[in-house]
């Protein structure tokens, strides 16, 4: 009930935003400054510059546009099930989702420091380790095998650093549960599988301090 | 102009210039990988942790090991001419049973081979993982590299045993020079409780070593097949080029033909090893298990593209496909109206 009260409000703010912005009939690199209209109606959750908001949607800057573009259509088609992004979703429709995705792409993220695989060769922390060596004992391979260095992931492997802990816990609880599915083979569901209740609350702290 | 410039490169070998070292050095086969039966989980060593590594000159030596293993881009321009990482055949640091294990190999050298009447060593043996799987320049015997990738070898499989047959203690400290041998020698020296219970052969042979063969398919291979396979499979992973994921500069995703890849002398490139490969290890974590015969095909399409040359080769694609690749590859043979090898990338480019 609080869940579509809150979504009620973020709609409100989100379509009065839309007549207060400014909506630039431009090229597409003076798009990029301003906000397209058909992005407006993810600002109130995610952000003018896709940055994020607590709790309500996580950050978008730092995700790769053919990444962002093939999520909105999992929405679309419920293999990601959201009660708010399933109807949000589809109010981006044909040649707009690119622009939507291609805005949030561009927008910048703070520069870390990278870690590489072999860095360390002995890792105290389990959220570290799990992320740079995996657990083969029961065939996990390392976050760092497909998310890459500090997961900043690129094209359809999100970014994990700096990311929001809530919005990683509920995704690779999502995963376990078949709520979110789309990628191919199910890998991701498949390694989520294997993670305890413990370690996806590490593995969230872990990468959202990366910052 | 390629052309011309091969033909330059032909005749200054005729007439003895040395314009390509690497080949000269090159022993005459590369010794395929071991295809074995898969046995029983219980039966596979499990190394201590990477924690347990002593503190100290060995130690480090070790740690050095694990760590040129894992990012062996470390040793891009001086040792490897392609983006792969040791790690990406060898799973989970060389510590995976029946994806290579190091700890597998280390037990099988020396190996004495006929085919040369030489005994190679194991520090031989990484030679030609550089040469080959890493496109690039071998370190030279005995340098701190091959020490240090003997000494985590080394390290994984007797922390293994020691731990398997109940013996207390550190692992014994080797000397450099007894590190590169490898384990399968007279004068190697093993805690009494373990050489009472296995010896040389038995050791040599070590359950999870190699990857286990794939099962026989229904039909013969096929490339055409294989494309299928990989855009189900493998694409959302390895890309639609087959060219990996590039990730804040390094391949977390490694590219599995073209330039970036392990060149024709590699053991990778034998259709039967890949499918060993990709049917026991792959999509990563085993989300999905293909069939043999899906494992068959795959491998054929992805070895059935270019890559970089053969290092043995001396100009003519059908002297080195007659002399060096009379198994289940795809060198010298014509595909789409191309013969592979004719094109192939250069060995050991810069970056």
């Amino acid at each position: 009930m609080n869940k579509m009260i809150t979504a009620a409000i973020f709609v409100s703010s989100a379509l009065s935003i839309q007549v207060s912005a400014s909506v630039p009939d431009a090229s597409p690199k003076e798009l990029q400054q301003t906000v397209p209209a058909a992005a407006q109606v993810c600002l109130s959750c995610h952000g003018a510059q896709g940055q994020g908001i607590d709790l309500a949607g996580p950050k978008l800057a730092g995700l790769s546009s053919a990444y962002m573009m093939q999520q909105i259509k999992l929405f679309q088609s419920g293999s990601r099930q959201n009660p708010l992004m399933q109807p949000m979703s589809m109010t981006v429709q044909g040649d707009n989702i690119k622009v939507v995705a291609d805005y949030f792409a561009s927008q910048s993220v703070d520069k870390i420091n990278l870690h590489y695989r072999g860095d360390k060769v002995v890792i105290a922390d389990p959220a570290e380790k799990i992320a740079y060596q995996g657990d083969w004992s029961r065939d996990l391979p390392a976050c760092f095998s497909c998310h890459g260095p500090s997961g900043v992931g690129a094209e359809q492997f999100p970014r994990l650093a700096g990311q929001q802990a809530s919005y990683l816990k509920t995704q690779l609880e999502a995963w376990q549960s078949g709520t979110r599915k789309g990628d191919a083979d199910n890998m991701m569901g498949n390694v989520a599988s294997k993670l305890t209740a413990a370690e996806i609350d590490q593995l969230a702290q872990y990468f959202a301090s990366l910052k | 102009m390629k052309f011309q410039a091969k033909n330059i490169l032909g005749v200054a070998a005729l007439i003895g210039f040395n314009l390509t070292p690497i080949a000269d050095e090159l022993p005459d086969r590369q010794q395929a990988l071991p295809s074995v039966a898969k046995q029983a989980e219980h039966l596979y060593i499990e190394s201590a942790a990477l924690a347990d590594i002593p503190a100290g000159e060995f130690g480090d030596k070790v740690r050095l090991g694990y760590q040129l293993f894992v990012n062996t881009q470390q040793l891009r321009d001086k040792h490897v001419g392609n983006e792969l990482n040791c790690v990406n055949c060898h799973l989970n640091a060389g510590n995976k049973a029946n994806a290579s294990p190091l700890w597998g190999a280390y037990f099988a050298y020396p190996a004495y081979r006929k085919k040369n009447d030489k005994v190679n060593s194991f520090e031989e043996r990484l030679q030609g993982c550089f040469t080959y799987s890493m496109n690039g320049k071998a370190p030279e015997s005995g340098s701190k590299e091959l020490v240090a990738l003997s000494a985590y070898s080394y390290w994984l499989g007797m922390s293994g045993l020691m731990l398997q047959h109940n013996v207390a203690g550190p692992v014994p400290e080797l000397s450099d020079s007894e590190l590169v041998k490898g384990a399968k020698r007279d004068d190697f020296i093993l805690p009494e409780a373990i050489s009472s219970k296995m010896d040389q052969n038995a050791l040599a042979q070590l359950p999870g070593r190699g990857y286990p063969a794939v099962p026989k398919a229904e039909q013969a291979y096929s490339p055409e097949r294989g494309a299928k396979v990989y855009q189900a499979h493998c694409q959302s992973c390895h890309g639609k080029d087959g060219q990996g994921q590039m990730i804040a500069g390094v391949a977390a995703l490694p590219p599995l033909w073209g330039p970036q890849s392990y060149n024709w002398g590699a053991g990778m490139h034998r259709v039967g090893t890949a499918a060993d490969f990709i049917y026991e290890n792959m999509p990563l974590g085993k989300s999905v298990q293909l069939t043999p015969q899906q494992a068959w095909d795959v491998s054929a399409y992805i070895n059935s593209q270019e890559r970089p040359q053969d290092p043995r080769f001396k100009g003519q694609v059908t002297d080195t496909q007659k002399q060096y690749h009379q198994h289940d590859g795809y060198y010298g043979k014509t595909i789409s109206g191309k013969v592979l090898g004719s094109a192939s990338s250069a060995n050991f480019p810069k970056k």
